[in-house]
């Protein structure tokens, strides 16, 4: 049974679909991404499976269950637009939200200085939000979080803002959470963060689930049909090839899908004639590429793909 | 809905803030500042009186300087003897503050006196020179035309009006003006409580927005929840600064008569005998007795305060989760301030004819009546059935205000960027 359990979901505001017609299931410890663009229906999916909305038609269930208030206990959500009351003492803070997900005091309590206590985070019991740094408070806004020991993580965007050492920390903590058997779902534009971590993922555009599955099986369903040119010399040569999308090109690198199944070594040779080779693979697409090949490049909002 | 997750959020809303300084230094100095004012009201009575002016009279009647004194012994100075451009220059350079030149025809025909003065002395000391002036011309005209001492006597009857309330228990001293004045006072308070409470609750709902807390909040509790915990709370926290000013206006009125018996007592010893008598006289330290208000009408105001907040708190609620920042409700306020604002101008009318149709129109009223209601049980008799009704009517109104409100909210509480317009709340309102 899926943890997480989307079916056929309709959400609009006004005339506008923001979610039309979803449907995708999250597995018992796995790691779920979903993609797009700013402004494809992530963030309005992510508050529908937290019951912050209700889905206009269709379902959602967690662990069986229609999402609802017991759900949300279910659930541990940090949203895209986070924070904490400023002038709150930590420790406070901590103890009201996690006891709003229903937990004790008394075990919240335990719990939040476990989690304290990992973090080296014990002295800030007594600090208002504040007085802490950002990268302080975001281990605060993890924390509070985690703390009530859910069976599912959803992360908005979870990388967004962070400084690069707590994106490292959540990063781990996210293998970490897997590796325990909770299952994690998180959004994010950013593809590179989805193939390092992602099991599973779901690609938006424009309020649809265009493409789903796992990560593994859709890269090799597209085959090696991308080149990894490395060269040094000039690369106006490249602008002469027909037939191909260049996703990523710098002064002596270009990332090349091959189109209409043109042939691969017609390339090299061009290639060899302008530029010295130190580099040519066949390889699987990344995401980013195979994002544009499924919606089409008219389709896409293509500033905001990184 | 579920009471234990509104029982959380109340008691963080009610601790927070009764915990901070800034409502523990409100408290303590709004008494503070009101025993002050008390104070001094007391010193100003016992202490100041008026700067005595000089006036000069130049008196071609003969008799009517001699009159003058009578009433006042220092006050008129008789220059009978000098020109009237000598007096002008007597005024410019402030010798004396003014002149007044009397002759036949203010006692024959009756003419209007005329004052040349410097300008100072307010309208207090020109109605106390006119009215000397009225006495003499009156009792030196009556005397001229040799009229019997009764019917003089009767011209120098002033009479009163004793008013005695007859109740159940029996009579008792009525004090119509100083209830007048507590009704009008538990108005206004209610006035400034739904507005000041009101923005404290409006402020923290906006806070909680752009601190961008709402939406982790919002994963654990329903909109409707967290604005039911923020209303009692801020509700719970008003409650506790009315109560113990409430509590400490009670000791006051009770200490009050005492304590300025004793400070009276203390300037007297200092002061010169005759002085002191004049002091006596002028202010009776037992009026203040009259500051004694019956606890009833407390628990009235109490009351009356609580629902008006629920009433309008909805609405302030809805208008912090509609903007992003206090500036930007400015344009949302006018729900708020036009019937509160209208409440407050009627209360005058409520206080000086509390059993007027409109009166009891506004304190039926529900979003007047928080005010108006008040304000006429602590001036008048009002029929337990008209407060029943009146109570009845603005729980109604809450529920049904609450019910727009609340819609308003949980779409606002999630929505960011450019503020919406009215046209965009009614739509906020279908939509959810």
């Amino acid at each position: 049974m899926a943890v997480i359990d989307v079916k056929n979901v309709i959400k609009a505001f006004g005339k506008t679909k923001a979610v039309n017609d979803v449907s995708f299931e999250v597995h018992k410890g796995r790691i779920f991404g979903l993609l797009g663009p700013n402004g494809a229906g992530k963030t309005t999916t992510i508050r529908m499976i937290n019951h912050i909305l209700n889905p206009d038609s269709g379902e959602i269930t967690i662990n069986g269950q229609q999402a609802s208030p017991e759900t949300q206990r279910m659930i541990g959500y940090m949203p895209e637009e986070r924070g904490l009351y400023k002038k709150m003492k930590v420790m406070d803070q901590l103890l009201y939200l996690t006891q709003l997900k229903g937990m004790s005091a008394s075990e919240a309590k335990k719990a939040i200085n476990y989690w304290l206590d990992r973090f080296d985070a014990s002295d800030w019991k007594k600090k208002e939000v504040s007085e802490l740094s950002k990268g302080m408070s975001q281990k605060i806004q993890f924390i509070a979080t985690i703390a009530h020991d859910p069976d599912i993580y959803i992360f908005d965007e979870p990388f967004s803002g962070l400084d690069p050492i707590n994106s490292e920390t959540l990063k781990e903590i996210i293998i970490e959470l897997r590796e325990n058997g909770k299952t994690i779902l998180f959004s994010t534009h950013r593809m590179e963060q989805v193939e390092q971590m992602c099991d599973d993922i779901c690609l938006f555009n424009q309020g649809e689930a265009v493409l789903t599955g796992k990560l593994r099986e859709i890269k090799a369903s597209f085959g090696k049909n991308t080149i990894n040119l490395e060269f040094e010399g000039d690369g106006a040569f490249l602008d002469q090839l027909e037939d191909v999308r260049i996703n990523n090109r710098s002064t002596n690198f270009a990332e090349i899908r091959v189109l209409n199944g043109q042939n691969m070594q017609d390339i090299l040779k061009l290639a060899m004639e302008h530029a010295e080779i130190h580099k040519f693979e066949r390889i699987q697409p990344t995401l980013n590429e195979i994002f544009i090949s499924t919606v089409g490049e008219d389709n896409l909002k293509k500033a905001e793909i990184q | 809905m579920s009471f234990h997750k509104i029982w959380l959020v109340l008691k963080r809303e009610y601790l927070t803030r009764v915990k901070s300084k800034g409502f523990i230094i409100a408290t303590a100095l709004t008494p503070l500042a009101l025993v002050a004012l008390v104070g001094i009201l007391v010193f100003v009575n016992i202490t100041d009186a008026e700067v005595e002016k000089q006036i000069g009279i130049s008196d071609n009647t003969g008799v009517l300087y001699d009159r003058l004194t009578e009433i006042n012994e220092t006050r008129y100075l008789d220059v009978s003897n000098l020109s009237e451009d000598s007096l002008r220059s007597q005024v410019l350079s402030e010798d004396i503050d003014g002149f007044i030149v009397l002759d036949d025809s203010v006692l024959t025909y009756g003419k209007t006196p005329v004052m040349i003065y410097g300008g100072s002395g307010g309208i207090g000391f020109i109605s106390s020179v006119r009215s000397d002036l009225r006495d003499v011309i009156r009792e030196e005209r009556l005397s001229r035309e040799n009229v019997s001492e009764d019917v003089r006597n009767i011209f120098e009857t002033r009479t009163g009006l004793e008013a005695i309330k007859l109740t159940e228990e029996g009579e008792s001293e009525d004090n119509t003006v100083a209830a007048s004045m507590v009704g009008f006072a538990l108005g206004f308070m209610i006035f400034m409580g739904i507005f000041i409470y009101g923005s404290v609750l409006m402020r923290g709902v906006i806070e909680e927005k752009t601190n961008r807390i709402v939406e982790v909040i919002a994963s654990s509790v329903k909109p409707i929840e967290l604005m039911y915990g923020k209303l009692f709370g801020v509700l719970g926290m008003a409650v506790t600064q009315f109560g113990i000013w409430i509590a400490f206006y009670i000791g006051l009125s009770l200490a009050a008569a005492p304590v300025a018996a004793m400070i009276m007592q203390a300037q007297m010893e200092s002061m010169p005998e005759e002085a002191a008598e004049a002091t006596a006289s002028s202010f009776d330290p037992s009026s203040l007795e009259q500051l004694a208000i019956d606890p009833s009408i407390f628990l009235y105001f109490l009351l009356f305060f609580i629902v008006g907040f629920l009433i309008y708190s909805a609405i302030f609620a809805a208008i912090g989760a509609a903007v992003e920042n206090e500036q930007d409700s400015q344009q949302f306020m006018f729900p708020v301030a036009v019937p509160i604002m209208l409440g407050y101008f009627f209360n005058v009318r409520v206080m000086e004819s509390p059993d007027s149709a409109l009166s009891i129109f506004t304190s039926l009223f529900p979003l007047t009546a928080p005010i108006n209601m008040v304000t006429r049980i602590a001036t008048t008799e009002v029929p337990l059935l008209q407060i029943i009704l009146s109570l009845v009517l603005m729980v109604l109104t809450f529920f049904g205000i609450m019910w727009l409100a609340a819609k308003i909210y949980r779409v606002g509480i999630l929505m960011y960027g450019k503020k919406p317009s009215f046209k965009e709340l009614g739509k906020w309102i279908k939509q959810s």
